[in-house]
Formats: C-alpha cells, structure tokens, sequence
C-alpha cells in the first residue's frame, strides 16, 4: 500500500504525538510522519521531503502558521499539498484568515481522533483521485 | 512580571492577526457583556472539554483542594486584545504527571520538558475554549505562547483585577487550579 507522508508542525512537541497518534487512529497506515518545531523548520522539511499531506498550528513563536501557510505558496514548496490547520482558535475570523492564506481544513483544540479523521480523509482521498 | 511579558506578547500576537479589521475592532466592546465573559460557567465547560477530549477523564469542580505539594507546575497564557489578561493553570508534581501521562500515554517520573511541554498545551487548550465560549471575544482576542513555571513554594500576583475566576478542579485524586485573570477589558 502506497504510504502517507505527513507533515506535523506544532512548537509543542506532546501536540505533535498527540496528532500522530490521532492519524494513526483514524487508519492513515502506513504513515510516514515527518516533525516540526515551527514553521521555519517546516519549510526547511519541505524543501527536502516530499509530503501528501500537512498539518499545521497556528499559534507558534519565530513564525506562526499563518506565515507558513503564506511561505509555502510563496515559494511553491509542496503544491497540490492540502494544509490543514490546527488550533486552539476558533473564531470565524481565524477560520477566514486560515483559508484566504491556503489552508484546505481546520482543526480546533481540543479534539479527537475521530475529527482529524474528518477533516484529514477526504482531503487524502481527493488528492489521490 | 511574567503577567506582564506574557500579556504583552499576546497583545502584539492579536494586532499582527487583526491590523486588517481595526475597523471593526474599534467597533466591538466587551464592557456590554461582562456578564457574559465573567460567566464561572464557561470556565467549568472549558475545563470539563479539554479535559474529557484530551485525557479521556471527568474533572468535577471542587470547593477546596488538600494541602499544597511543594513542588508545582503553572503554565500561563495571555490575552490581548479587546480583553488582557491571562489564563492560569497550577497544580502540584503529582497531578502534573499524571496529565502527562494521560495525554501521552507515557510515564513519567519527574517535571521533565515533556511534562512542561503537556501542561503549556493544557494551559493553551484552556485559555483557548475559555475565549471560544464569547465570540467577541474569540475574533478579538489574542492569546500568547505558553509560559511555565516549576518549582517550590512560588505565588502569582495580580494587582486590582477587572475580574477573576479562581476554580479548583479534581479528577481521580489528581486536583488543580484554573485561574481567569483579567485586568483590562475595552
């Protein structure tokens, strides 16, 4: 079966298991998951790895999502890559602005296997189509 | 000092994500609905959703809590924007472990980086369900990264708070403190 590459980008190292384990629960396997301290690093695994799918936090020090959102397009790092973001905001605006910069989901914290599996499968599944 | 550092860094952190809407944040005040965001009641929802997404537990709200162990963790988050402040998230070792080892499935046998690492995400988590539960507030208000503190025998101060909700929480026989404390609200 054809792996999934997964970018996790969260400055908090338990979030970034706590995600992994959630793909994991939602039958993403197997599943290759590469990790990011912030969105500086994120961008740094982009230009070296190549993922199927991201997921992102918003709230981060040195570059928050947002900006990794907006640098990924800017420099065309992983196109056709969906982005989905991951935060403890959930304000219509904070949905707005995730999606005017490029995100193709939104995930608030706290949640549950089952809502990553939501957001993230069909996403997956359209991308492999 | 630390409040303060905190609360700044969420202040700038919200004018970064709003300086295209000053319009309308010029235009929204919360003075109208303090009623609402003083509510002890969001508290108590905000807690009992992390917790039970989080950790898969039940927190029940409590009116005292036993003697403090020495050793403690806080993680602070701050707000800025229409309302500043902070959200406080304190507990003794032993509680601290154990909400590091529910939320990674791991052990743990002191307040190691990863235990910090857990109680900043609860802390963050809290701070943002609080916010979520007034809309004005979850447009208009910024939160900072986490900050934690560990160690014996330390007290926060907040000087003539605008408001403040002081909740004691247990689940198990682990028990912790949420503090809400705002000290400006536009």
């Amino acid at each position: 079966m054809h792996e999934i590459r997964t970018l996790i980008v969260d400055d908090s190292s338990v979030m970034r298991k706590i995600v992994e384990r959630s793909l994991r629960q939602a039958g993403l396997d197997p599943l290759v998951v590469h990790e990011a301290g912030s969105g500086t690093e994120g961008l740094d695994v982009l230009r070296t790895e190549s993922v199927d799918l991201i997921l992102s936090d918003i709230n981060m020090p040195s570059m928050d999502g947002l900006e990794f959102l907006r640098q990924i397009r800017a420099q065309n790092l992983a196109p056709g890559v969906p982005v989905v973001m991951i935060t403890t905001e959930s304000s219509e605006e904070h949905v707005k602005q995730a999606i005017l910069s490029g995100a193709r989901g939104y995930i608030r914290k706290p949640f549950t296997a089952e809502q990553v599996k939501e957001r993230v499968l069909p996403l997956l599944n359209a991308k492999a189509a | 000092m630390l409040l303060n550092g905190v609360r700044k860094a969420a202040i700038a952190r919200n004018n970064v994500a709003d300086k295209n809407d000053t319009e309308y944040s010029m235009t929204v005040s919360l003075r109208e609905s303090v009623q609402l965001v003083s509510d002890p009641r969001n508290l108590d929802a905000s807690v009992e959703e992390v917790f039970r997404l989080m950790l898969g537990v039940n927190c029940r709200r409590e009116s005292s809590a036993p003697e403090p162990e020495a050793e403690s963790v806080t993680a602070v988050v701050g707000f800025g924007g229409l309302l500043s402040g902070a959200c406080v998230f304190r507990s003794g070792a032993r509680a601290a472990l154990r909400i590091a080892a529910r939320m990674t499935g791991m052990e743990f046998a002191s307040l190691d980086d990863t235990v910090k690492d857990a109680i900043g995400e609860i802390g963050n988590m809290l701070a943002g369900a609080w916010k979520g539960k007034v809309p004005d507030l979850a447009a208009n208000c910024g939160l900072s990264v986490p900050a934690v503190i560990t160690g014996r025998d330390y007290n926060l101060h907040v000087q003539a708070p605008e408001f403040q909700l002081h909740h004691i929480y247990r689940f198990e026989d682990a028990y912790f403190e949420v503090t809400i404390v705002c000290d400006g609200l536009q």
